[in-house]
């Protein structure tokens, strides 16, 4: 097994801060990762993602005048999104619950807590790689499924077909 | 498994990895893997990493600056202090990431809930972070002191607040 595996990848990076921005560029080009487009804020990756196909998407979560959360959105729900199953690493210093949970509803692939090393951003690109998300569509939400994990003592509510087949009656 | 308690189904659509374009085919997903992993790349991350340092400490003792500027406009410090804390420790600067990140978090909570800002807690975190920051050895002992007593604080005022 040889070769980078990722000379035709397109990505995206959407962040505010120039040196972030610059760092992630290099970091990507460390794995071979050569075609990046850089947005500095929602606003402006919509119109790049417009412009050009992008098969993996970086963003920060803090960003005027679009943040993270409502470019993922946008990306996940418009129907002007050009690819609504891309691939959102979310990057971002806002580690506190709230924030995960918001950016884990609007639809992010992943998150990824700055400060970041490259250990951790590959492991991430590795994990959207190796084990990539069934998407689900329900009321309310378009987005990777949220259960990452099987919980055997979760008690409820069951929404889903599969739930149904699996439950018992009583 | 046991699945008791149900009630009526909700419209729900699961789309399979299969039924959606994937990010790399199966054969490129197969090497790509295997390029992450590989201690060549770890290298050439670390050197890139290494290569960005003087960059971004100049950038984080920026921001200390407006900071600094800033008390007193909550907002703004506020957003100083965030991105000190985005990429203090990716820097290297570890003591100066960590204080930021108390402060912020500290900033946070008590906006969210609509709480005051105690002034002397905030400055005691600009002048520390200020001071870590431009302290050349981030590890020294002072430092992380510093940083372990203000965490004390913050849960100590935090605490008191919720009673």
């Amino acid at each position: 097994m040889s070769g980078p595996g990722f000379e035709n990848l397109k990505a995206l990076i959407v962040e505010d801060n120039a040196h972030m921005r610059s760092l992630l560029r290099a970091l990507l080009n460390s794995v071979g990762i050569k075609d990046i487009v850089e947005a500095s804020n929602g606003q402006t990756a919509i119109e790049a993602l417009r412009e050009r196909k992008s098969d993996l998407v970086l963003s920060d979560l803090a960003m005027r005048p679009m943040d993270g959360l409502e470019f993922t959105r946008y990306v996940r729900n418009n129907d002007q999104s050009p690819n609504p199953f891309v691939p959102i690493i979310m990057i971002s210093g806002h580690t506190e619950k709230h924030r995960v949970e918001a950016a884990r509803d609007a639809g992010v692939t992943e998150f990824l807590a700055k400060p970041i090393t490259a250990h951790n951003l590959f492991a991430r690109i590795a994990e959207i790689v190796e084990r990539p998300r069934a998407f689900v569509r329900c009321n309310g939400y378009f987005g990777p499924d949220r259960r990452r994990h099987i919980n055997d003592d979760y008690a409820g509510p069951w929404r889903r077909k599969d739930d149904y087949q699996n439950a018992e009656v009583r | 498994m046991s699945r008791p308690g149900k009630t009526a189904a909700q419209s729900v659509q699961f789309i399979a990895p299969d039924s959606y374009p994937q990010m790399l085919s199966k054969p490129r997903a197969a090497r790509a893997l295997h390029t992450l992993r590989t201690p060549e790349t770890a290298a050439k991350a670390q050197a890139v990493l290494e290569a960005a340092m003087p960059a971004m400490r100049a950038a984080i003792l920026q921001y200390v600056q407006e900071m600094e500027r800033a008390q007193g406009d909550a907002a703004k410090l506020f957003e100083a202090a965030h991105e000190i804390r985005g990429f203090a420790e990716t820097a290297g600067m570890i003591t100066t990431g960590r204080i930021a990140e108390v402060l912020c978090r500290y900033m946070d909570d008590l906006t969210r809930f609509g709480r005051p800002l105690d002034a002397t807690i905030v400055t005691l975190h600009v002048s520390a972070i200020a001071r870590a920051a431009r302290a050349e050895d981030d590890s020294v002992r002072t430092g992380q002191a510093v940083a372990a007593e203000l965490a004390a604080l913050v849960a100590k005022r935090l605490a008191e607040g919720e009673q």
